[in-house]
């Protein structure tokens, strides 16, 4: 029976949150969870669970993948207290090839929602940890993991999977990169408490800034928020006087006229001298004026400047996906090759066993012979008889190996191989015995 | 052509330019150590070249306006190095390396045969000390327009919210970008006024005179005052990014077009180069 690598699970683009939240496992559960699965799932032979926000997995070894399925499945039910029914549609079942592609994929970040994110790894390494806690993991698993993450780190040096910024915050963090040499001396001022916002400064602050300002609608929020991010609370009717130390200002107010204009800002840069200043425009409506970027110095990006340049790095990441894929393929490609010769191994050991006896039966018998012949004749002999046994060898397992790329069943060959070769099987082991052969020198 | 040495320099410059431009447009990076090394051994040849020539002619190789104009291409292409390593400006290396590689060999090519002589009016240790400082002024004034250009061409692509370079592009920062530019407008000030000092000096101990309103004396002088004013809007006004970096491509291209002009046009005691 063949052992094979299997991989049940839902993804994000197979179930809704609404379907993942419901089997997700929090990471204390998972080590568990595993041993209680190894209860009642019995044609597992390994086992180890992925559970992320956008994926619920269990990646598995069985000889009998389509039984592993159903008792992988019926297990999440029961584990997770969900009917089977509701998210039996979403799930998808993998095996061989197949199972193989998909976990190096989600190594390599090919899989996730925003292609390239790096968490990922991270938390298949973690799957992998609290598996072999677990005691659930053996052979073929840990193979498994280990080519994954090294497909990953290929991936992450041939590619530029990992290249851009693709979320709002981090563009705005690497423009401000390209403005400003450090930002060690540059104070940031937030106006207003937007999420995105809030996000961002904190970005920025976790660069390491030399000081943040907060203003907002009421001056409790802003005092609120400023102790929250570590930075300076000021009034909203009175910031203008504050404006000429910020160098990158976040506006995301609720405003219906923008609350900052070229007026306003051309004093602002005459007191600065000006030194540039990144305004970072996440209100809608837009709390800057969008003349503002007509002025010298002044970098001027709104939510849909910051969009464009995340979807563009967006698509150069999908566009090294394809250069990724390919390189999966190859790895793929080698861990299949891998798994089939792990499956005749124990043939190749028993093959090699038995003409290695065959070698010492023949020798023994001519011992007598052996005996009278002078030294360097003998180790002659010797060498003569190893040669052939080695040469046969290699000409028979290369033959199972090969044969195991395009045979449809390389087991069955492989049982073939040992019945004809191996003693107390077949023919040879009779041929052992051959009273006509009586050993006379040829 | 005099030495050995001066064809593969210039070779070597043309590499590192072919090197630089590569790296610009594959995305950068991979290109930059070799082209640098490429700039190194041009300007290793150069030295060697300059010290063959220096010692046949007994002093500083600046007997025509075509050694001048080597001269200044090696000055250029050091003190670019200075900058594309110590201060990790890679990104000037195509235009250094080109203008580079276009100095040195427009003066390779115009060479004249034969062995020029200094005036014995101009034979002495004043020569190379007023020509190195004046020279080094105009290189540190050319790389702080190329370095202008830079910031004009990336300031205006932060303007335009194209697609951001990737952080392994390595590009410096506008911030960086306009700060070196000051930088080099005020090493370059120095070594100008210096260079004009050391030259009245020495036109007083040759001619009794310390200014003679000489053509090219008289445009180092407004040179002089325009690179002052532009140094002087930055300290007080704060004058700096786009219009520094305008004016400074503007100051430059007026040097360039005066002094060549002058030593072209006017005969002078400069005639024989273009310092």
């Amino acid at each position: 029976m063949e052992t094979t690598l299997f991989i049940l699970g839902v993804n994000h683009r197979t179930a809704p949150v609404a379907v993942r939240e419901r089997l997700a496992f929090a990471e204390a559960e998972v080590v568990p969870a595993l041993r209680r699965m190894r209860g009642t799932a019995a044609s597992v032979a390994e086992a180890a669970l992925l559970s992320t926000c956008n994926r619920v997995e269990v990646i598995g070894v069985a000889s009998e993948p389509a039984r592993a399925f159903d008792e992988v499945a019926r297990f999440f039910g029961t584990d997770r207290s969900v009917d089977l029914d509701s998210f039996a549609a979403s799930l998808y079942r993998l095996e061989g090839r197949e199972a193989i592609r998909h976990l190096f994929r989600v190594g390599a970040s090919l899989d996730s929602m925003v292609v390239g994110e790096p968490q990922i790894l991270g938390q298949v390494k973690l799957a992998y940890a609290l598996a072999a806690e677990a005691g659930t993991v053996s052979l073929v698993l840990h193979r498994a993991f280990h080519k994954t993450f090294s497909v990953a780190k290929r991936v992450r040096k041939s590619t530029l999977i990992g290249h851009g910024s693709v979320s709002l915050s981090s563009v705005a963090v690497a423009l401000a990169g390209q403005i400003f040499d450090t930002l060690k001396d540059k104070t940031v001022m937030l106006m207003g408490a937007g999420k995105m916002a809030e996000l961002t400064a904190h970005a920025l602050a976790s660069l390491g800034i030399e000081s943040l300002l907060v203003t907002s609608r009421t001056f409790d929020r802003a005092v609120a928020l400023a102790r929250e991010l570590g930075g300076t609370a000021v009034p909203l009717e009175n910031h203008k006087p504050y404006l000429r130390m910020a160098d990158i200002v976040i506006g995301s107010l609720a405003v219906t006229r923008p609350i900052l204009t070229p007026s306003d800002l051309e004093t602002v840069l005459r007191e600065r001298r000006y030194r540039p200043m990144f305004l970072i425009d996440l209100g809608v409506p837009r709390n800057f004026d969008e003349r503002l970027n007509t002025l010298e110095n002044i970098y001027l990006y709104d939510i849909d400047d910051l969009d464009a340049v995340a979807n563009k790095s967006l698509s150069e990441r999908q566009r090294e996906a394809e250069k990724a894929a390919v390189i999966v393929e190859e790895e793929v490609e080698s861990f299949a090759r891998w798994m089939r010769e792990l499956e005749i191994v124990p043939t190749i050991n028993d093959i090699r066993q038995s003409m290695e006896h065959l070698r010492d039966v023949e020798l023994e018998r001519h011992r007598a012979w052996l005996t009278s012949l002078p030294e360097a004749e003998r180790e002659r002999v010797e060498r003569l008889t190893r040669g052939l046994v080695n040469k046969l060898l290699h000409r028979i397992l290369s033959g199972l190996r090969g044969n195991g790329a395009a045979a449809p069943d390389p087991l069955y060959t492989a049982e073939v191989a040992r019945r004809l070769l191996c003693e107390g099987s077949g023919a040879l082991a009779a041929a052992g015995d051959d009273p006509d052969d009586d050993g006379e020198p040829v | 052509m005099d030495t050995l040495w001066y064809p593969p320099a210039i070779a070597c410059y043309a590499v590192a330019s072919v090197g630089f431009i590569t790296d610009r447009l594959s995305g950068g990076g991979r290109w930059t150590r070799p082209a640098t090394i490429a700039l190194g051994a041009g300007a290793g040849f150069q030295a060697v070249d300059l010290l063959v020539r220096g010692m046949r002619a007994g002093n500083i190789p600046v007997a025509n306006f075509e050694e001048s104009l080597a001269f200044f291409s090696w000055l250029i292409a050091l003190a670019g190095l200075v900058l594309i390593v110590r201060f990790r400006m890679a990104v000037i290396g195509a235009l250094v390396g080109s203008a580079v590689t276009i100095g040195a060999g427009v003066a390779y090519v115009t060479m004249r045969h034969a062995r020029l002589v200094l005036p014995e009016a101009l034979r002495s240790v004043w020569l190379p000390i007023h020509v190195t400082l004046a020279f080094l002024g105009y290189a540190m004034f050319a790389l702080a327009a190329v370095v202008s250009l830079t910031y004009l061409f990336y300031e205006s692509r932060l303007k335009a919210k194209r697609a951001l370079a990737p952080p392994e592009a390595g590009l410096p920062s506008l911030e960086k970008l306009d700060r070196i530019n000051y930088r080099l407008l005020a090493w370059g000030f120095l070594m100008l006024s210096a260079a004009i000092i050391t030259g009245a000096i020495w036109a007083d101990s040759t001619w009794g005179h310390f200014w003679s309103w000489d053509p090219k004396e008289s445009w180092s002088l407004v040179i002089w005052f325009m690179y002052a004013a532009l140094l002087e809007s930055r300290l007080t006004v704060g004058w700096r990014g786009r219009r520094a970096a305008a004016l400074t491509i503007v100051v430059f291209t007026l040097l360039v077009g005066s002094f060549v002009g002058v030593s072209l046009v006017f005969p002078g005691k400069h005639s024989g180069s273009f310092g």
